[in-house]
């Protein structure tokens, strides 16, 4: 290594690196250093990577529920998705998406409009951002206090009802504390801050925050993508509860609505967080396909910009890895422990 | 009186149905009949460029015009006789070795896993006779089928070690196979194939060049190695612990149980598990873009800016597209039917 004249060590970390990203979460530009450089494209993977298992996870099980749908033509429908989705690469996705569709669209001028206030065009999504984000730090507040609250009024609805017999409504308890109230402080707050709302100026649009056509796509290619697959664990999981089960639950005098929160959904969660563990992890690695389109993510902006620079490929390759390595442990060390609080207490 | 009863109960048992029946009807209707009109009503199939393309229709005269380039990169054309060749001999010796109920099972297994690697690359490559096709001139579908064929051959006996490591009683052993497949499960493959691209030159003896191609395909091969040994741990494990223990009864060390005891019985076990990563595998081979190795999807999206068919995205992407949907639907439906097979075979 010496002989090829690698520098090694891990100073270059702290140089500046010379690199502009059109896209950041963090205040960021070519002055700062390689270590920034590497925060950036952080910042960029976890984002797209939780919007996508969030979306995917959403996108999924509508998509699994309609495949098991009576309904023919549902199912129908749901299954050529899953069958279609499954057997084609996911970079065929991410290009299909970003040269196909969102490149395709119409430049600013002439974009698509959604509600005044979000714009779709072939620059990206503009969406408005709220100019004093700090107000919405009470409906934060009140979301954190309904849940905890909503948590200790299940665990004494369940004593009471063990007691007495006498059911808590569960579900109403939830959307007012943790929906309701939160919700309502947010639209409060919404409407005292005021709102950066991008506008056509010239040949682009002004204000708010621009999602570039590079994260729009890559994002719907991931959601798209691993929704195929998670409907596929949803519907493994739901089918996995025998039908004895709501049977035996109707004939207890259990309500539908019942049946399914404490007999259904318990027993198809168990089969279903093992697999969608390594769905999950496979959304996080799959978010390096944004290389492929120059989305900004960790693999782009540091294996391959920052490395073309320092030329350093031994110990990027290791920064870059062991980041990977590490949030994947962390969400899987998560949904471990998730999994042992809901699985199957055995005597 | 049949066909309406059958609507009543499957389209619209329930207002709420009706009106998802309705919804999707409307949705067929809407987008169907376009798509349909632009891929095959108003497309044009035959001529020579892209002034001899109907408007509003589909040009597949792209795709028919390039139909080479796709299918062999800038393999010269009248070498490609070889390439052809060495398909034909991969069905022949794979066919067969998935046909259930074929007979010589043992004898294509061999000739798929030891004859055809060397033999294949010969033709391919060339030397000893052929004129040598240098590997940047591969490209298109043969270089996608190449790569899926020898990462697998080559993660295969790597992926069963692993999974035998994993379930070793000795201590160090287990934890490198540990180490080891959590590693490369944990890093995604395009970053494994970059690493792979840029630290191979500098692992291996001075002088000695790696191909780029070689490159890509073991970052592909120990990826997959690590996902084939999970799919195998999976066959280890479901095989009944009675199986062992009574070869060792009958005398045998663990190699001679574990070569006819115990591998045979969990790799058929692990068989649909493993023709899923092989699935998985041919759709990850398009990662190679990434070092400018222009395997199917690549070569078609670099057809794209050659400025005589700019604007041909869907074409495109729909020829792409379609070849690794049927390929990776039969593989797995075929995996689905023989999952069917085994699971009446151990029904007790």
């Amino acid at each position: 290594m010496v002989k090829a004249g690698i520098a090694s060590g891990f100073d270059f970390l702290w140089r500046t690196s010379g690199i502009d990203v059109p896209f950041r979460l963090i205040e960021y530009g070519p002055q700062n250093t390689n270590f920034d450089l590497l925060l950036v494209g952080v910042a960029n993977t976890v984002l797209v990577s939780i919007l996508g298992m969030v979306f995917a996870t959403l996108l999924g099980f509508v998509v699994g529920v309609a495949r098991l749908s009576k309904n023919w033509l549902v199912s129908f429908f749901a299954t050529t998705y899953v069958e279609f989705v499954r057997n084609i690469p996911l970079l065929l996705f991410v290009f299909f998406w970003y040269f196909g569709v969102v490149r395709a669209l119409p430049p600013p001028r002439s974009s698509i409009d959604i509600g005044g206030i979000f714009f779709l065009n072939n620059r990206g999504l503009s969406i408005p951002l709220p100019v004093e984000p700090g107000a919405f730090a009470i409906p934060l507040v009140l979301f954190a206090v309904g849940f905890a609250a909503f948590l200790a009024l299940r665990l004494w609805g369940a004593k009471r009802q063990a007691a007495t017999g006498q059911p808590f409504p569960v579900v109403a308890a939830a959307l007012v504390l943790v929906v309701g109230v939160p919700g309502l402080a947010a639209v409060v707050a919404g409407m005292s801050t005021a709102w950066s709302v991008p506008a056509l100026t010239g040949f682009n649009f002004r204000g708010g925050f621009a999602l570039i056509p590079e994260f729009v796509a890559l994002f719907f290619a991931l959601v798209t993508y691993t929704a195929g697959f998670i409907a596929e664990i949803v519907r493994g999981g739901i089918l996995a509860v025998s039908k004895g089960q709501t049977e035996a639950a109707a004939s207890l005098g259990l309500k539908p609505g019942q049946t399914l929160r404490l007999i259904v959904v318990p027993q198809a969660l168990r089969v279903m967080v093992p697999p969608m563990t390594s769905q999950y992890l496979n959304v996080l690695k799959n978010s390096s396909f944004g290389a492929a389109i120059a989305f900004p993510e960790i693999v782009s902006v540091f294996m391959g910009s920052a490395l073309n620079n320092t030329g350093q490929a031994i110990e990027i390759i290791a920064i870059v890895l062991g980041i990977y390595l590490v949030v994947g442990l962390a969400v899987s060390l998560f949904m471990n422990w998730y999994n042992a609080r809901i699985a199957l207490v055995t005597r | 009186m049949n066909a309406i009863r059958w609507a009543r109960t499957n389209l619209f048992a329930t207002w709420l149905d009706a009106l998802f029946t309705l919804a999707c009807l409307a949705l067929l209707l809407r987008y169907v009949p376009p798509v349909v009109e632009w891929a095959v009503l108003n497309a044009t199939w035959n001529g020579n460029d892209r002034t001899d393309c109907a408007a509003g229709g589909a040009c597949w005269v792209f795709v028919r015009v390039r139909f080479g380039q796709f299918m062999y990169g800038l393999y010269p054309a009248a070498q490609t006789w070889r390439v052809d060749l060495a398909a034909i001999l991969l069905v022949a010796f794979v066919v067969p070795l998935l046909w259930n109920g074929a007979p010589f099972k043992k004898l294509f297994a061999f000739l798929t896993l030891v004859v055809y690697p060397p033999l294949g690359l010969w033709l391919l490559l060339g030397g000893f006779g052929l004129p040598v096709v240098e590997t940047r001139e591969w490209g298109g579908l043969m270089l996608t089928v190449f790569m899926a064929v020898y990462a697998g051959i080559g993660a295969f006996p790597l992926g069963v070690l692993l999974a035998l490591g994993r379930q070793s009683r000795l201590p160090l052993i287990r934890s490198l196979s540990v180490a080891f497949i959590e590693f490369w499960r944990g890093v995604p493959i395009i970053a494994v194939i970059f690493l792979a691209s840029m630290l191979l030159p500098l692992i291996v003896p001075a002088g000695v060049g790696v191909d780029r191609l070689v490159r890509a395909v073991v970052g592909l091969a120990l990826c997959i190695a690590a996902y084939m040994a999970e799919a195998i741990r999976g066959g280890l494990q479901a095989l009944p612990k009675g199986q062992t223990e009574a070869a060792a009864a009958m005398g045998l060390g663990y190699w001679k149980s574990t070569w006819f005891i115990v591998l045979p019985q969990a790799l058929r076990i692990s068989l649909p598990a493993l023709a899923n990563e092989f699935i998985a595998l041919l759709k990850n081979t398009t990662l190679v873009l990434v070092v400018s190795l222009f395997d199917l999807l690549g070569i078609v999206h670099a057809a794209l800016a050659d400025p005589k068919w700019v604007g041909l995205t869907m074409e495109a992407y729909v020829f792409a597209g379609s070849i690794f949907w049927f390929a990776c639907f039969g593989l797995s439906r075929w995996s689905a039917g023989l999952e069917r097979r085994l699971s009446q075979g151990t029904r007790h």
